[in-house]
């Protein structure tokens, strides 16, 4: 039996007082140990250079002062940004929020998820963290990509959306 | 040969030596280092004078190419089976294609002018998320075409009634049909000419000068001390060769478009949109309405002038590259008769939507948008030209000033040109600076929905919405954050209780 009843506006349900579940405990000693290590390897090649040319003491100072400074920020960012995603997986779509300066909410709705892919890297691995990431149609970064979460939530995740993603295949 | 047969495995036509000859003539110019040095090594081994040596030259490549070409045929084999083309092909490498019909979203054929007389075409397969030009079918008869265009068209294990054969059979009236007029139309507007004229002007100028030169030089000789005439002479001289260079190109681009469009009729077969055209080589192109993604209207400044519009389909394209065969373009419509077509192609769902840019149905977005524009590309230019000023002391930095109007000319009228509209199934984006291009699309076909906020939206309480569609994203920025919220969660509840399918 066909039905199609009328929908008012305000009784979709909104994203306002989701409850949003934060990324695993760990990442953001991860990302900090991966920025640091982003930011270690051109001092580290200033450094050599600077000696190796006999750069005068007073420009190398002014540089390592200006260098270390956006170091320590570029390190210390994840502790701000990092609580501020989250993400809240629904009956229906999984949402995803982040952003410190520029939010953004993106919402995927399971029935258009082409496929769901989980990652990591060594320092991922040592951290006991994992990527997940929801690909649909389209490309141009057509894909939602959630680092951080647990390993074994991400592998439950991924296990939850394929299939939802059946379940919503064959029922169309 | 004239009916899809599941078992055999065949050749095309021999005529399909033409199509593989014209394939390697094309790869021979793009790789022509190669493709020629052992020409070129063959040439300095045998013995003889230069021009004998040519003409062997010339001689040996083509046998070679002609050899290769009938080789390539000869080893082309295709195969229809129930759910699937396969295609086996390659003289040394062997390769095997299966396109499966469910991949295929449009059968396109082109037909060149020897083609044309032996009622034969090339077929060619637009799959989703294909690379390059995969599969095609050289040199087969047209009413083949036709019907693996009805059995892939027609779900699968569904035979086919008399009745639809007969809708293959007779044609539909046309929804629309070029005439030379529109060729023209579709010449001058095109973005290529102003854009070869804009890289040509700087030349043009040169050009001018030099003339100038000459003409007024050899008229200063001949007409003894008539300095005022030259001068005179010089600047008609400049205006001749720059309107020239104009006409001419327009020419060219009216002609391309006679090439391209020549005899264009869009037809409208059961849910299959149709077009062919062509002067030499005519084209088929066919998408499935279902498949359309998005509807783009789009209008420059000439087509403003003619009144016209030009309109795409747009299907879904592959991960990788932005393609544009996945297209399909009307190349020039009127006011009225893209809304009919729209109202054709987006159906019921798509009835309350206005893709007409001058409508009022549409909404402005908030004038806060023009801030950040105002800031980078004007206080900022300022700013700068004001330091090195007081610096220099140059009166000629100052000139620089003569750019902010033309930059806030540019930001208000991208601000008057932004606008959406929306109704309870769809919403259409209104965008652009000098001309407009409308973009409408059907919440169920979304993929995902982003709703970003930067600290000025945040604080003026303001919102961008990004629809991610297979075809590519629509960003509508600056609305009220509330309705940001409300046409997110909308379109989520139209794409999870939408039992149709987007693709």
């Amino acid at each position: 039996m066909f039905q199609n009843p009328e929908i008012a506006l305000d009784d979709l349900p909104g994203t306002e007082d989701l409850d949003w579940q934060k990324l695993h405990p760990d990442f953001v000693r991860q990302m900090q140990v991966q920025h640091a290590l982003i930011a270690l390897a051109p001092l580290a090649g200033a450094t050599v250079i600077s000696v190796l040319l006999h750069f005068p003491l007073t420009p190398v100072m002014i540089f390592w002062i200006v260098a270390i400074g956006f170091a320590i920020v570029f390190v210390s960012w994840p502790r701000i940004s990092v609580p501020r995603r989250g993400y809240v997986v629904r009956d229906k779509d999984i949402v995803f929020r982040s952003g410190v300066i520029w939010r953004s909410v993106t919402a995927i709705p399971y029935n258009r998820i082409q496929h769901v892919e989980t990652s990591n890297t060594p320092l991922d691995r040592k951290f006991g963290v994992a990527t997940l990431q929801l690909f649909t149609a389209g490309g141009s970064g057509g894909d939602l990509k959630i680092d951080g979460l647990g390993a074994e939530v991400a592998e439950q995740l991924r296990i939850y959306i394929l299939d939802k993603v059946g379940v919503s295949i064959e029922s169309a | 040969m004239n009916q899809p047969d599941p078992v055999s495995w065949r050749r095309t036509s021999p005529l399909a030596i033409l199509f593989f000859l014209g394939k390697l003539l094309r790869d021979i110019v793009k790789n022509a280092w190669q493709s020629l040095a052992p020409i070129a090594a063959l040439l300095i081994a045998s013995s003889g004078n230069i021009v004998d040596r040519l003409k062997i030259g010339a001689g040996v490549a083509l046998i070679l190419v002609i050899v290769v070409s009938v080789l390539r045929y000869w080893f082309f084999r295709f195969r229809i089976t129930e759910d699937s083309v396969l295609i086996r092909e390659g003289v040394v490498k062997k390769k095997q294609l299966d396109i499966k019909f469910d991949r295929i979203q449009g059968i396109n054929t082109e037909q060149n002018i020897v083609y044309r007389y032996l009622d034969l075409v090339t077929v060619s397969f637009d799959t989703a998320g294909s690379s390059g030009d995969e599969g095609n079918l050289p040199a087969v008869p047209s009413a083949f075409a036709g019907a693996l265009r009805e059995k892939i068209g027609r779900p699968l294990g569904r035979t086919p009634t008399t009745d639809q054969e007969q809708h293959g059979e007779t044609e539909s009236a046309p929804l629309l049909i070029l005439t030379w007029r529109d060729m023209i139309r579709i010449g001058l507007s095109d973005k290529r000419v102003l854009l070869v004229m804009a890289l040509l002007s700087p030349l043009l100028d040169r050009l001018g000068d030099e003339t100038d030169a000459v003409i007024s030089g050899y008229l200063e000789s001949a007409t003894q001390g008539a300095m005022q005439f030259g001068v005179a002479g010089g600047i008609f001289m400049f205006f001749a060769v720059g309107i020239g260079v104009i006409f001419v190109l327009a020419l060219i681009s009216i002609a391309v478009a006679f090439l391209r469009y020549h005899d264009f009729k869009l037809h409208l077969d059961g849910s299959t949109l149709r077009s062919r055209g062509g002067l030499l080589t005519r084209h088929e192109v066919s998408m499935d309405l279902g498949k359309i993604q998005t509807l783009r209207l789009q209008q420059g400044i000439i087509l403003r002038g003619f009144k016209r519009f030009v309109m795409t389909a747009r299907q879904a394209r592959s991960s990788h590259r932005n393609d544009s065969s996945k297209n399909f373009t009307i190349p020039v419509v009127t006011e009225e008769l893209a809304t009919s077509l729209r109202r054709r192609f987006l159906q019921q769902e798509g009835r309350g939507l206005i893709q007409i840019p001058t409508s009022d149905q549409f909404t402005a977005i908030s004038k806060y948008s023009m801030r950040v524009p105002v800031l980078v590309n004007v206080l900022i230019p300022m700013l700068v030209t004001a330091v090195a000023f007081s610096i220099e002391g140059d009166r000629a930095t100052l000139l620089f000033l003569l750019w902010i109007p033309v930059a806030l000319l540019h930001i208000v009228k991208t601000w008057q040109h932004a606008g959406y509209h929306y109704t309870d199934e769809g919403l259409v984006r209104r965008s652009g600076t000098i001309g407009y291009r409308t973009v409408a699309l059907l919440y169920r076909k979304v993929q995902r929905v982003t709703v970003s906020r930067s600290p000025l939206q945040r604080r003026k309480g303001l919102a961008t919405l990004r629809v991610y569609m297979a075809s590519g994203s629509v960003r509508i920025p600056y609305i009220k954050h509330e309705l940001a919220r409300q046409l997110r969660d909308v379109i989520l509840y139209k794409v999870e209780s939408s039992q149709k399918a987007w693709h």
